[in-house]
């Protein structure tokens, strides 16, 4: 069976469609895009961030960013892993994804420094910051091809 | 207000990058998968730290970038130069503001650009891929068909419009990398 294709389910892009076919022009593109969601969200590996934290931050970025489509992905992810641990690491976490969501440019040494004082490893500040910048592209990305789909509607 | 520059801009870290004499064989096989001249930028080494994300994430950014035909290659700089100013990634902005100049012999443009603002006077097909990377940037939620008009009217194609929405989205991922693992310092 081939595999999930996110963007294409959420959208409700049919194999065979003209956007289909379009995207498979860009087929790398398709497919690392799928690869990347994989290796931060879906990951068999996920190392010193668990797919509880994976899910919980996914779900908190989605809602900042605004998808409804990828947030009731998020939302079904989040129910699926379990809540992550309570505590000072979480809210850390999360108050860092908000930030570095909603507004990036105000990220600062300081911000890390948190993350670090709550137990993370750069390898796990790096992990997390590359799942939180990844739901803003694909935010965009969502959005830039159900603009495609609305302009071969009319 | 942030004041960006077509000069190159350094990037410090916030957490220490990989040093190849103690690099893990994951570190060094992923680090490996890069093109050469990723492999010994500051940046890459950053992202190092975790092998595991280094990997899809990276070989997308090449894709988008790089990708033959489709949208020239110098509208993908114009693009993620302007998204790069929207997030206010000095970093980002000099860099694709200098490929865009390398690409056009056109650097005038791109200092106007980064220094009077995006209302600055364009050709027709430059206005309507500024306009665009910045509203999909700013406010993705409330693209539709009407955005694509002017895109249209300037002549893009469907797969210079799918380029075009790539690199735009790929930079809401790269300037957020770039601005909480490191900062931009001046020169």
């Amino acid at each position: 069976m081939a595999e999930d294709d996110l963007v294409e389910r959420l959208l409700g892009i049919e194999a065979g469609s003209p956007l289909a076919a379009l995207r498979l022009q860009r087929e790398a593109i398709r497919r690392h895009a799928q690869g990347a969601w994989r290796e931060l969200v879906l990951t068999e590996a996920p190392g010193g961030v668990s797919p509880q934290e994976r899910a919980a931050v996914a779900l908190a970025v989605a809602r900042q960013q605004g998808d409804v489509a990828l947030v009731a992905e998020c939302e079904a992810l989040a129910a699926q892993a379990g809540a992550p641990a309570e505590g000072a690491r979480t809210e850390a976490l999360l108050r860092y994804a908000a930030m570095v969501a909603e507004a990036p440019g105000r990220c600062g040494q300081v911000d890390i420094d948190t993350l670090t004082a709550a137990g993370m490893s750069p390898q796990d500040i790096v992990a997390v910051t590359q799942l939180v910048a990844f739901i803003p592209f694909q935010v965009r990305l969502l959005a830039g091809l159900r603009a495609m789909q609305e302009e071969a509607r009319a | 207000m942030t004041r960006f520059t077509i000069e190159e801009v350094c990037w410090e870290p916030r957490i220490p990058p990989v040093e190849a004499e103690s690099a893990t064989p994951e570190q060094h096989a992923a680090l490996e998968a890069c093109p050469p001249a990723q492999r010994r930028s500051t940046y890459f080494l950053t992202l190092a730290r975790d092998p595991a994300s280094l990997g899809e994430r990276g070989a997308l950014f090449n894709s988008v970038m790089y990708v033959p035909r489709g949208l020239p290659r110098a509208e993908r700089e114009l693009a993620t130069a302007v998204v790069s100013i929207v997030n206010g990634c000095v970093y980002c902005a000099s860099v694709h503001a200098r490929r865009f100049a390398e690409l056009t012999k056109d650097a005038e443009v791109m200092q106007r650009l980064l220094e009077a603002g995006l209302g600055t006077e364009l050709s027709p097909r430059r206005r309507a891929i500024v306009d665009f990377a910045a509203r999909l940037t700013r406010e993705p939620g409330a693209v539709g068909a009407a955005d694509l008009k002017p895109l249209r009217e300037a002549g893009l194609d469907d797969l210079e419009l799918l380029d075009l929405i790539h690199s735009i989205a790929m930079f809401a991922n790269a300037n957020r990398l770039m601005q909480s693992l490191g900062r931009s310092v001046m020169p």
